[in-house]
């Protein structure tokens, strides 16, 4: 049937004329949806397993510019003991004070580059790795520090970590309904288009029937067309919302100063994303099959 | 009423109205013998091309039997019924020729339809043009066509995939007298190697000249003293 003249005059259809902008806006549409769910995917992955197997000591300030030097000796003292405390505890892989340089990096996106100078009372930070099979009973450690650091907190993540997967599930939920939901919009809008056709073409698609034509016939006559229409419409789209998605990865780190992840897609993610296109061309041609068939059904 | 075993149609007390309007046939009861040339008459709106529409299998009947070629069309499951529509060769009334394809292209329908192979279709249908006088418009658009020309295109259409039953609707409604009579001769051609013709028409000098069986159908009941007992009966 490809390479003649369709027996149904589709070409000419109004109602087909805008399917490839209409496949090609929800392809497009579809492939950042994706892309995004699975941005937000691998976010909270990394976000898991950067923060799991980790406690943060946070040793409250105690210096400013009135502190005395004793004080101060005091506090350093009070750091340096809880560190050793936290590096012979069992389950404990490794201790380390993280420094006021390191802290200043964490804060500068928002208070600039002169954190330092700025005499604020900046709280002291220890970071402790945590053996992956190591159970160790928080409540008691907390005291144990709180008796060599006065107003020692021990925060091992699991509130901030709950709430940023729980936040990175629901967004990548949203993405992949909102994806669901726009092929959905494409096939609804196939259906009407296919309908459409059908009653504008119902001569000569009754003639073909009279003749003998099997509903098969008829169907693969409006599914060559559009698989013609959706495949420029989807490659269209597709290529717009795949530039888009390069483009967030490659410039997205740097235009967010830091405050976001780096996003970034995997090999095998973007050959997912390259499925999308063929799925959503299926999509349509079965749809487009599928409505004919139906709609032929209720004639003799 | 003939009951014969190769009767290849046959209507049994035959009701048909279109959606929930009134019934426009009633009680048809005929059996067409295979190998039969019938005219079928009668004035306008008496339901002519409401019987020749249950004949092509375009509309069910609200009540009574058809049976088309010894299978009775209530139970042929739809799947099926494409094939016994490619059993039957129809000349509509407007020709129904397909406007965007060309003369070849619309003949070559039943045939493509049935599956058959590119490479023999082109030269089939290009012989059978000849036969019906169109050579020199075998690429031409019905639109540029002469109402003559588009009817030797819906004939051409009608008989390329060899229909064991040929149905014409007032096939000679809009041509002269001359392309009428040699239209005539080529369904009788059709009717002498086997085809069963019905043809559907108010033209009385052709009924006069052919002298085939004739049924009248008249307020939508099959009657008339055209009706030869044995063959035709309502």
């Amino acid at each position: 049937m490809i390479g003649r003249v369709s027996d149904v005059p589709l070409s000419d259809d109004p109602a087909s004329r805008y399917l490839p902008w209409t496949v090609g806006l929800l392809v497009f549409l579809a492939t950042l949806a994706f892309a995004a769910g699975m941005f937000l995917s691998s976010a909270g992955d990394t976000w898991r397993q950067s923060l799991s197997g980790t406690l943060t000591i946070q040793i409250p300030a105690a210096l400013s510019a009135n502190t005395s030097a004793a004080a101060a000796e005091e506090h350093r003292a009070q750091v340096s003991a809880a560190a050793e405390l936290l590096r012979a505890t069992p389950g404990i892989v490794s201790a380390r004070r993280i420094p006021d340089a390191e802290i200043a990096a964490m804060l500068e996106p928002w208070l600039g580059k002169q954190v330092l100078g700025l005499d604020l009372p900046m709280p002291e930070l220890i970071d402790a790795i945590v053996a992956s099979d190591a159970g160790i009973d928080l409540s008691a450690l907390s005291t144990r520090l709180a008796e060599v650091a006065p107003g020692a907190l021990v925060d091992d993540h699991a509130v901030w970590l709950r709430r940023l997967t729980d936040f990175a599930g629901v967004a990548e939920t949203v993405s992949f309904a909102v994806m669901i939901v726009i092929l959905i919009s494409a096939v609804a809008t196939v259906i009407v288009t296919t309908r459409t056709g059908l009653a504008i073409h119902s001569d000569v698609v009754e003639v073909l029937h009279l003749i003998g034509a099997q509903d098969s016939y008829v169907a693969r006559q409006f599914q060559v067309h559009t698989l013609r229409l959706a495949t420029i419409g989807a490659v269209a789209g597709f290529a717009f919302g795949a530039g888009v998605v390069f483009l967030a990865q490659t410039y997205g780190g740097r235009l967010s100063g830091g405050l976001l992840l780096d996003l970034a897609l995997g090999p095998l993610q973007w050959a997912l994303l390259f499925v999308l296109p063929v799925v959503a061309i299926l999509l349509v041609v079965v749809t487009v099959g599928i409505t004919v068939m139906r709609v032929l059904g209720k004639m003799m | 009423m003939a009951n014969g075993v190769g009767d290849i149609v046959r209507f049994e007390n035959v009701g048909m109205r279109y959606r929930l309007g009134a019934e426009v046939l009633h009680d048809v009861s005929f059996s067409l013998p295979a190998g039969s040339f019938h005219f079928l008459t009668g004035p306008s709106g008496a339901g002519k091309s409401s019987l020749m529409r249950l004949m092509y299998l375009a509309h069910r009947p609200s009540r009574g039997m058809i049976s088309m070629f010894g299978r009775d069309v209530s139970t042929v499951p739809r799947t099926e019924l494409a094939a016994l529509r490619r059993r039957i060769g129809v000349v509509f009334q407007e020709f129904r020729l397909i406007d965007h394809l060309s003369a070849l292209d619309n003949v070559a329908l039943p045939l493509r339809i049935a599956g058959a192979k590119e490479d023999q279709i082109r030269d089939h249908v290009a012989e059978l043009l000849r036969w019906v006088g169109l050579d020199g418009q075998i690429d031409a658009k019905p639109t540029t066509l002469s109402g003559g020309e588009q009817q030797r295109v819906a004939i051409a259409r009608a008989v390329i995939a060899r229909p064991q039953l040929m149905l014409a609707d007032e096939p000679t409604g809009n041509v002269d007298g001359d392309i009428a009579i040699r239209l005539m001769y080529l369904l009788e051609e059709l009717n002498k190697i086997g085809t069963t013709v019905v043809v559907a028409t108010h033209n009385e000098a052709l009924i006069e000249r052919f002298r085939h069986p004739c049924f009248h159908i008249e307020g939508g009941t099959l009657t008339g003293p055209g009706v030869k007992p044995g063959e035709v009966e309502s």
